[in-house]
């Protein structure tokens, strides 16, 4: 059966919005570009891929690397780089979070780019953060089994 | 009997693989396809493979039935945003392809033109869920169809990248998108795909698609190195590079490993078929299959 994939309904961004979405990026970058790497794609899964921005991919991958990693994960594109998302498997390990990259993500509202993902939240044009996931291997499981 | 069939009744299924001209002659599509008529289940056109511009793969396919061979078009999402993708994949749909394999595809910087805009609208697992629901009759805009194309949707899976559980995650991910059958990357390393696939039957996965396994007959020790070097989550066992080096005839050489590997696969629990990538040596499939006993 074909899963859903676009995002969500379409809801038009009035320019009244525009400006309280350039307003909070403000203070949204200061946080998320250092911190995360973000790239400011308007449609944050930072909480799904154990906090580090998958965008930074050369290929913008949104689910999991391509064929092309490396030996100690370098990138295809910039061998000088380290896969991002090798990098994202590795933390996702470590915090316990790996049940959540078995979650398909869903194609790209290039709508949302250059917009504020914590407005986004608020209107729920995007998914909100997961937050504290207990029993990862147990989840993991649970997602093998159901066959889906 | 196609290969949507072959796949249901659980034959052990043989891919080849062509690579398009660089040209608009469709006559060298058409001498390919003798190598293959009769021999393989079905053939893979790539589409513009290492991002250089070659004959369309669609265009490519429609000769290719036009020839008696079952054709396997190759998708990527490297020049192409979801509105191309959608439209590409009808115009194969109404010519009669019925096979369709998703990639994201190489980027752009491999290519001759590295200063062209990658595209990268979907990734490879999103397109596989686009041609899924355009199977059940749907565009990506919930538009309805009044005809639905009913591919057979493949997909890749690279065995020997990094991080290992990632690679299963992938596996897993493109098969719950609608993947119907997965070719996998040249095997050069056993061990690995072993290991590999051990953990694939564990997790249950080799039921839910059929797995092909690809075989690359090199002919030099030359090839072997380059991928080695410069090819990225390519896995090569030494030993294969050895006997290059030290074979008097490292063509007659490169198809005795190529048969060994196969034969090897043949044995893995799994493996649903081969997948075999000669690149620009397509004249040496129907010899490898005869030597690996697949055909008499």
């Amino acid at each position: 059966m074909p899963i859903d994939f676009v995002t969500y309904d379409r809801p038009t961004i009035s320019a009244r919005e525009r400006k309280v979405s350039r307003f909070l990026l403000f203070f949204e970058n200061i946080v998320k570009v250092p911190i995360f790497g973000c790239q400011r794609c308007g449609e944050c899964v930072l909480s799904s891929t154990a906090f580090i921005c998958g965008q930074q991919c050369p290929k913008r991958m949104r689910n999991g690397p391509c064929g092309g990693t490396g030996e100690g994960g370098t990138c295809e594109v910039f061998p000088d780089r380290k896969c991002v998302w090798y990098r994202i498997y590795y933390r996702s390990k470590f915090l316990h979070r790996l049940n959540l990259l078995y979650k398909l993500k869903k194609i790209h509202n290039w709508n949302l780019e250059g917009t504020s993902a914590w407005l986004n939240v608020f209107k729920k044009r995007i998914d909100p953060p997961i937050g504290f996931v207990r029993d990862d291997s147990q989840k993991i499981k649970e997602i093998i089994q159901s066959g889906t | 009997m196609g290969l949507r069939e072959k796949l249901a009744s659980g034959t052990f299924i043989v891919c080849g693989e062509i690579g398009p001209p660089k040209s608009c002659d469709g006559n060298v599509i058409r001498e390919k396809s003798q190598y293959f008529k009769g021999v393989v289940d079905a053939v893979n056109i790539t589409d513009n493979q290492t991002a250089i511009v070659r004959l369309s793969s669609i265009a490519s396919a429609k000769i290719l039935l036009d020839e008696g061979v079952e054709p396997i078009i190759q998708m990527t999402c490297r020049d192409r945003n979801r509105i191309a993708i959608q439209s590409d994949l009808l115009g194969a749909a109404a010519l009669g392809l019925r096979n369709v394999l998703c990639l994201t595809g190489d980027h752009q910087k491999f290519g001759d033109q590295p200063e062209a805009k990658g595209v990268f609208d979907l990734d490879s697992i999103q397109l596989i869920a686009t041609v899924a629901k355009m199977n059940g009759g749907f565009l990506l805009s919930d538009q309805e169809m009044k005809k639905s194309p009913e591919f057979l949707i493949g997909a890749a899976a690279n065995p020997f990248a990094e991080p290992f559980e990632m690679r299963l995650i992938r596996l897993h991910k493109k098969i719950q998108a609608g993947a119907h059958f997965i070719q996998t990357q040249p095997v050069f390393d056993l061990n690995r795909f072993m290991i590999w696939m051990e953990k694939v039957v564990e997790l249950g996965l080799h039921e839910k698609c059929a797995i092909l396994a690809g075989v690359m007959p090199v002919k030099s020790e030359k090839a072997l190195l380059h991928m080695k070097k410069e090819v990225p989550g390519v896995r090569i066992d030494d030993a294969y590079i050895d006997r290059l080096k030290n074979a008097r005839d490292p063509k007659d050489e490169g198809v005795k490993i190529a048969v060994e590997i196969i034969k090897s696969l043949q044995k893995i629990k799994g493996v649903r078929g081969i997948h075999i990538m000669p690149v620009m040596w397509e004249s040496i499939t129907p010899l490898l299959i005869k030597e690996s006993g697949l055909i008499s």
